[in-house]
């Protein structure tokens, strides 16, 4: 009984801890998550164990019993490095806003936006690809931008709340995008947008490494840098601080002569880039192709991934690492033992909804740590009085 | 011209009992980006309930969508209890709380739609097929010129809608009840003294949104798509909350915004049909009642009152 309670106590010193809770909540979080899922598998008749172990090789982060031919581990892994990038990126857009205290819920229209605007500019120039693929980064990201410092100035002049403006620019974007493709730019066969050029993609395709075909996303290096650029500049720069602390208190950053206004729409135009980015990495790079009428979920999971990664830059990228990896690793996962691919989705909601939840491990936590804390002042109180 | 009314109506009707749904767990204090899991897992609930009926009532049985409309309400009402849970014991943020809600919703159909058609018909279609629900002509009303178009051809379901949306009107306005749920909402700090328990009426609050909310989402799938599938999760959740908040958090202004939508959108369609341009040109009037919401936020927003504590865990020492 005494061991439990003192287990409880040190878990709850952990939470709260400066320095690790960070890690620890979502760590929590996660194993939660697991262990639901696998009473979700035991009820299916299903071992968990390989379940999990089938998702990451699906992933490729563990070797499969055999492949195709031209394929290996790192076909597989650099299709996961594909759903990877532009989850990060748009993860990290997330988190801009969030820090400030917005709350970017329209990452997926500044996506699928920046997506279209880039296929139709560069995608179908038939420009080298020194020059397309760098025009791409810089059609997403100056489309994404200008829709984001759009939502961002409503909420300025108009004080129209930023989720709204958000989700009413969503359904624009996408019934706009939608009539435009398939007006001119539909594929007749597959109803979807024509494909961009190759020398436009941002994923190199069919390359040979080690006898495997690889599909490289760059994206990926742009990811990480780009998760770098925002520690950074919130750890580092002034501009970052004073989003910080029109985050924390908007009031209090008032008046200590920070403009709040336009902090409002310098991240949100900050954040818009980074989902414009998320865009073009994920249009045309993972895929080729834009469907039309249809808002990408992934600007959507990005804000689930931020919460899982606790809203910081570093976190996100093993948030995102680890949704990727149930997500890739669905397909083998199913054909290995039989159970509907979507529950992988439904593992990663699981997963979601307990990260959403991190707040009250900590606040529990907390509370549990200062009665201790009491308890013992109160027995220290007691012992002097004995003296 | 008829056309465009009773079209409209029928958009409108489903699209108002979700907004009303939102309107009452936001009048009580909490965020709801939810309804579009809400509408999307209680018209599931609700099908599989139709699903499973059909072959014991008989596949064109009228009684099985009245059995499908209550176990949607059921069902929105049960699953919604995670967002209430979330927000009210487990003190998420509210809006990401709506967010996860929505992705679970949409994964968890799906994983369940595929595993009951597994085990129902042997197939994991991700599809549960319904039919349409029967049609009704009011006699003397219809014959009224230009409105008439209103009372011609109407879904059983939207007199049930228009039921409950005077109930739900009356219990909001004219009960204790009511008045506790919008105090919540306002101050909730000032119910806790009065004596009220704010957690209880939010959780009723929020509850009764799903359950609104998958009424919504059965009678959809019951008239535009006739069948369950996760094409359910048009953003129809997202434009009843625009609705909302266009119609200022009260449920009159909002039943007219939602008219107008439907009307917007029927119209629209009609227009370009008889204008003779390809069907693909609808998309563009299907863009109008969000521009339109957008537009006139920027001139009415300064106006708008959303419930004062709404989105704050109520926090019993704060004051």
């Amino acid at each position: 009984m005494k061991k439990k309670e003192l287990k409880k106590s040190r878990l709850a010193a952990l939470l709260t801890h400066e320095k690790w809770g960070g890690v620890a909540v979502p760590m929590l979080a996660i194993l939660l998550a697991l262990i639901t899922a696998s009473i979700l598998l035991i009820v299916m008749g299903k071992n968990p164990i390989v379940a999990f172990i089938s998702f990451l090789q699906g992933s490729g982060i563990v070797p499969k019993a055999k492949y195709g031919g031209g394929q290996g581990i790192l076909t597989d892994l650099f299709t996961t490095l594909n759903t990877l990038a532009p989850m990060l990126l748009a993860s990290l857009a997330f988190i801009i806003g969030f820090k400030a205290g917005l709350f970017n819920i329209g990452i997926a229209g500044q996506m699928l936006i920046s997506g279209f605007t880039a296929t139709v500019i560069v995608g179908y120039s038939g420009l080298g690809s020194f020059i397309a693929k760098p025009l791409v980064v810089v059609v997403g990201i100056v489309t994404g931008g200008l829709v984001g410092a759009i939502i961002g100035w409503l909420k300025y002049r108009f004080n129209i709340h930023e989720v709204v403006a958000s989700v009413m620019i969503n359904y624009i974007i996408s019934y706009g995008t939608g009539f435009f493709i398939n007006t001119y730019y539909a594929n007749m066969l597959t109803r979807s947008m024509q494909i961009c050029s190759p020398e436009s993609r941002l994923t190199l395709m069919n390359v040979q490494i080690a006898g495997m075909k690889c599909n490289i996303p760059l994206g990926i290096v742009l990811a990480i840098a780009a998760a770098f650029i925002v520690k950074f500049i919130f750890d580092k720069t002034v501009f970052g601080f004073e989003l910080k602390a029109v985050g924390n208190n908007a009031t209090c950053a008032k008046y200590t002569g920070i403009n709040v206004g336009r902090r409002f729409i310098f991240s949100m135009a900050f954040s818009g880039m980074l989902a414009g980015l998320a865009g073009v990495v994920y249009f045309l790079g993972t895929y080729n192709t834009i469907l039309p009428k249809t808002l990408p979920g992934m600007g959507y999971d990005a804000i689930a991934v931020a919460m899982l990664g606790n809203a910081s830059p570093i976190g996100a990228i093993f948030a995102a690492t680890l949704i990727s990896v149930f997500q890739c690793g669905s397909n083998y996962m199913s054909s290995n033992l039989g159970v509907a691919k979507e529950i992988s989705d439904l593992i990663t909601g699981i997963l979601l909804m307990f990260s959403a939840c991190g707040g009250y491990f900590q606040y529990v936590a907390q509370r549990r740590v200062s009665r201790e804390r009491d308890l013992l002042k109160a027995a220290e109180k007691e012992k002097e009085g004995e003296q | 011209m008829e056309k465009v009314f009773i079209d409209g109506l029928s958009f409108a009707m489903p699209l108002l009992v979700m907004a009303i749904g939102a309107i009452y767990s936001e009048k009580s204090g909490i965020t709801n980006l939810a309804v579009e899991g809400f509408q999307g897992f209680g018209a599931f609930v609700g099908a599989l309930v139709a699903v499973i009926l059909m072959p014991t009532l008989g596949d064109g049985s009228q009684t099985v969508i009245y059995i499908a409309m209550v176990a949607a309400f059921i069902g929105g009402g049960i699953y919604a209890i995670l967002h209430a849970l979330l927000c009210i014991n487990f003190r998420a943020n509210q809006t990401i709380s709506g967010v996860v809600i929505n992705i679970l919703g949409t994964a968890l159909t799906a994983f369940l739609t595929s595993t009951a058609n597994k085990i129902m018909n042997g197939d994991s279609s991700n599809k549960f097929i319904l039919g349409v629900c029967d049609r009704f002509t009011i006699p003397g009303l219809s014959q009224i010129p230009v409105i008439g178009g209103f009372f011609k051809n109407m879904y059983a379901f939207e007199f049930i809608i228009a039921g409950i949306a005077v109930a739900a009107w009356y219990l909001m306005y004219k009960t204790r009840f009511g008045m506790h749920l919008r105090a919540c909402g306002e101050n909730p700090q000032a119910v806790d003294a009065a004596g009220g328990n704010v957690a209880r009426t939010r959780f009723i609050a929020v509850m009764l949104s799903g359950a609104l909310s998958g009424v919504g989402g059965i009678c959809f799938a019951y008239s535009i798509s006739a069948n369950f599938s996760p094409s359910i999760y048009m953003g129809y959740g997202y434009l009843a909350i625009s609705a909302m908040i266009f119609g200022n958090w009260n449920i009159l202004p909002t039943a007219a915004v939602c008219l107008f939508f439907g009307l917007a959108k029927s119209g629209g369609y009609q227009l370009c049909l008889n204008m003779g341009l390809p069907s693909n040109y609808s998309d563009i009037f299907m863009m109008l009642p969000y521009v339109l919401t957008l537009i006139l936020l920027v001139f009415f927003s300064k106006k708008n009152h959303p419930p004062k504590a709404v989105g704050e865990v109520y926090d019993k020492g704060k004051r």
